[in-house]
């Protein structure tokens, strides 16, 4: 990933909080439309590094996706085995099916599934927006409990407050999330009966037109409340759930990121002169200490998106954690590259959002 | 900052509020299952790839084409032992060479539009035609349109079991035009997959309202249906989900119907559930490899007996849990073809370290591969193989345990190159005919190197059922093929594991079947 380069601006700006000039801002405007471009040019080219890849890894892995894909009946039958080959291309030399896969890509077609029997761009768009659904209200959620926490801790070090938060976030990040799931399904749903039962809407209420595939959002778009407040329903609990777990990573960096920054000299130096606590922790410290943050919320958005297949499971979620872990069983290679490309999307993508992030939030950073 | 902490603070719990505030608004769980005949809920563990009749063959979609098609024949919902009419009555010749079916009069497709003898043939051609998953099950078999009411199937060697194969789903008969008007064709070019798996063309109970393969099905009432069957319910919805979910779902009255509970999970459930735990016709089996190539030792054999008399086949049933059995033979207890209790494997200790010297097998390492990301019938083969290592090592077989995914396990054993594996098998249809593979020589025996010659009675007798028909005659056979094959056989039936079928105490006409798990249609609410 290239990293923006931190330089000097000019004399005065070991302060984070000052503003750029018109013409700086202009010349900025440029350089970060060309950073862009060439983000974008890198971006394409590890794309393609990224379905090589996964495509050399998916066909080294040892088995024949025609015996987990068929019955064990119909794999003895040359005929079938010849059909299924034909007709999913396994029968052409693996360089040709690179190929023809790539060249199905600019396209945007990435194959038929064979473990579905959709389009792998159809199945990815249902499984993509119901995972970004509890990724996204999780991380928000964390984001906001997880910086509150970490600057409470940083603010209180060394007291009680700041040992209980960082042994909440330390058991946070302990707590199997699978184990949680099943714990919180189990009191919240089983026996107090206030949380909805499995699944993204109760059995009998229709699922919105499809928009965004968002439930939450198609619901407000077509205007159906009793769709949203039943979706919205449903998100609470696999939402909490990732917050928990997020929240402790959250918390936990931090509080590492306010203390670094409490501990310098300019925080200091604005105490002394007697700032209020408000302007100190707002324009110095919160600034300063939002860099490392950002990167980690991001990381963690990521990590969401990709990796909530045992939450999925329990909630009967059907997202892309479960696809992909499906996918891998039964060697459906198409579908594994459809979500290894959109996982190389994301942290691309999230990398990009964030370095560019680095320079609104401190002017001492220049992308180039 | 003074003032900062506390409104941070009241705003991060406003977000925890409003998080678990959320669930208040949507609750749906009620201890009492309601009576409603308006919609059914059926969690269950999805395994299907397709819902198109011709290329389904997995048992989940099996109980789906079920309730949305009908095939020629049928079993009761109670007697799954007898077939009987559905779409049409048939006749046979004295060789059972000749099927000439009847189809009754008046009988619809969901639009409308007279089952006819034109879509017979197509929905059969199209099965074999299209070269899918369960294509092989007409295999040999011609059909022919003799009037609009009237089709003949004809087979080149005596075929007893085809009326047993005609009630599989996959057989299922389609409405022709719909179908060839979506793509449908007879040959591999059929693309009429993707439109039948957002639609139906058929003239069951049901019709298709929407399918997500991954999470669920909602099926309508037929509103042309005028079969036998008196569907209660209007809607019936199918849901993926967990065991573990499925039971919280069913004891708390989110859905009506669980299928996918484990043997150990049916012990403590609540009072508004009742659970039918039946042997299920899955069998879960041990082959041993007779190539001396693969194991000097698992050719011999004296380790095929040594093997079967070491395994404790009670304290297997202890980990199979609830409705579990141990197996008679190759065939299932329940079908035409299954062995009696007598005929099954005892553990004899002595016998086993006897056999097991002869064998050669002390200070000999044997590997025991299996799948361990798959549960047949809700037996974890994980926990089985280290239950049979243990058992296997009080007879002096040491074994040492091989997991390995599905996906790549399988190829080791297709291709034979396994010492010993522990496998399952679902049936394709209730018949003994379905399990004659395990002969020398042909695809099952091969997976175990058990070439054609290694045992001319077993192979005779297979070859002789292929062709009997006289019921009596059949059974017979049956046993005497099933008995050698236990006794001088390199496979070790193990169990069939327990079916699981957990319900709301309102809801009736709850009948396990081996092919579709249970019949939509006969569902209904008590009194």
């Amino acid at each position: 990933m290239p990293q923006p380069s931190v330089s000097p601006a000019s004399g005065d700006n070991s302060d984070p909080a000052l503003p750029s000039a018109g013409r700086q801002g202009r010349r900025s405007h440029a350089a970060l439309l060309r950073y862009l471009g060439k983000r974008l040019v890198i971006s394409v080219f590890l794309l393609f590094g990224i379905t090589l890849v996964t495509f050399i890894l998916t066909n080294l892995v040892p088995g024949d996706p025609v015996a987990a894909a068929v019955g064990q009946r119909a794999a003895e039958d040359p005929a079938v085995v010849a059909a299924f080959r034909a007709k999913y291309g396994l029968d052409l030399p693996l360089p040709q099916q690179y190929a023809n896969y790539l060249a199905r890509l600019v396209q945007f077609d990435l194959g038929t599934s064979w473990q579905t029997h959709n389009p792998v761009a159809k199945d990815l768009s249902t499984a993509i927006p119901a995972t970004m659904e509890i990724a996204f209200a999780a991380i928000v959620c964390a984001a906001i409990i997880g910086v509150v926490f970490g600057a409470w801790s940083a603010y209180k070090r060394g007291k009680i407050t700041d040992q209980v938060l960082r042994m909440v976030s330390l058991v946070g990040i302990s707590v199997p999330t699978f184990w949680m799931a099943i714990v919180c399904f189990y009191v919240f749903y089983y026996r107090l009966g206030i949380a909805p039962g499995s699944g993204r809407l109760t059995p009998g209420v229709s699922a919105p037109p499809h928009v965004t595939g968002m439930y939450t959002v198609d619901a407000l778009l077509a205007g159906d409340l009793r769709a949203f407040v039943d979706a919205a329903a449903h998100l609470s609990l696999p939402t909490l759930v990732l917050t928990l777990y997020t929240i402790g990573l959250l918390t936990r960096f931090s509080r590492t990121s306010f203390l670094e920054v409490l501990d310098s000299v300019y925080v200091r130096a604005a105490k002394a002169k007697g700032l209020p606590g408000r302007t100190v922790f707002f324009k110095y410290v919160l600034r300063a200490a939002a860099i490392p943050i950002l990167t980690v919320v991001g990381l963690a958005f990521g990590s969401l998106l990709s990796g909530t297949v045992l939450v999925e499971s329990i909630f009967s979620w059907p997202g892309l954690g479960s696809y992909a872990y499906q996918s891998a069983s039964n060697l459906d290679l198409l579908a594994v590259m459809g979500v290894g490309l959109f996982v190389g999307v994301v942290y691309l993508s999230i990398n990009l959002a964030i370095d560019i992030a680095y320079g609104f939030i401190d002017p001492r950073v220049r992308v180039g | 900052m003074k003032h900062l902490l506390p409104k941070a603070m009241l705003f991060a719990a406003c977000t925890a509020l409003l998080l678990s505030g959320c669930g208040q608004s949507g609750t749906s769980g009620t201890q009492a299952a309601p009576a409603s005949t308006d919609q059914i809920v059926i969690d269950t563990t999805f395994d299907m790839k397709t819902i198109d009749p011709g290329r389904e063959f997995e048992p989940t979609a099996q109980m789906l084409v079920k309730a949305m098609y009908d095939n020629l024949l049928t079993y009761g919902d109670e007697d799954t032992s007898t077939v009987v009419p559905n779409l049409a009555t048939y006749t046979a010749n004295e060789e059972l060479t000749e099927f000439t079916f009847t189809l009754q009069e008046g009988r619809v497709f969901s639009d409308g539009s007279p089952v006819t003898a034109d879509d017979v043939v197509f929905s059969l051609t199209r099965l074999t035609g299209m070269k899918g998953n369960p294509s092989y099950l007409f295999d040999g078999v011609t059909v022919e349109k003799i009037d609009d009411m009237t089709v003949k199937l004809t087979t080149a060697a005596p075929h007893p079991a085809l009326p047993v194969v005609l009630t599989a789903p996959p057989l299922a008969i389609l409405n022709s035009k719909v179908v060839q008007a979506n793509g449908g064709t007879v040959d591999e070019n059929d693309a009429a997959e993707e439109w039948l798996n957002a639609n139906s063309a058929g003239s069951g109970p049901y019709i298709l309202e929407s399918f997500d393969v991954r999470s669920q099905a909602v099926l309508v009432k037929n509103p042309n249906y005028n079969g036998p069957q008196t569907p209660t319910f209007e809607k019936v919805i199918f849901r993926n989900v967990e065991p573990a979910t499925q039971k919280m779902n069913v004891e708390r009255g989110d859905s009506q119907v669980a299928l996918g509970l484990l043997g150990d999970m049916v012990s403590d459930l609540a009072d508004t559930v009742k659970v039918d735990s039946v042997p299920s016709a899955t069998t879960v089996f041990l082959i041993i490899n007779t190539d001396p190539a693969i194991s000097e030792v698992t050719a011999k054999p004296e380790f095929w007996k040594a093997v079967k008399s070491a395994i404790d086949y009670d304290g297997l049933l202890e980990v199979a849990g609830s409705g579990a059995i141990q197996s008679t033979g190759a065939v299932p207890a329940q079908f035409v073809g299954g062995l009696p209790e007598s005929s099954r494997l005892k553990r004899d200790l002595e016998a086993a370290k006897t056999a097991a010297a002869a064998a050669g097998a002390s200070g000999k390492t044997i590997t025991l591969s299996y799948a361990n990301d798959i549960d047949p019938t809700g037996v974890s083969l994980q926990t089985l193989a280290e239950r049979l290592q243990v058992q296997l090592a009080e007879a002096g077989i040491t074994v040492e345990l091989a997991p390995a995914p599905f996906a790549t396990e399988v190829d080791a054993y297709r291709d034979g190159k396994e010492q010993i594996g522990l496998w399952y098998w679902i049936p394709d249809y209730s018949e003994g005919n379905d399990y004659l593979p395990y002969s020398p020589g042909q695809w099952m025996g091969l997976r175990v190197n058990w070439q054609a010659g290694a045992n001319p009675a077993i192979e005779a007798l297979a070859a002789e059922l292929l062709t009997t028909s006289d019921p009596a005659q059949r059974q017979a056979k049956f046993e005497e093929w099933g008995n050698l094959l236990l006794a001088e056989g390199p496979y070790v039936p193990l169990l069939q594991p327990g079916s699981n079928v957990v319900y709301s105490t309102s809801i009736t006409g709850v009948y396990y079947s081996p092919t579709w798990i249970i019949n939509a249609a006969a569902l209904g609410v008590a009194s």
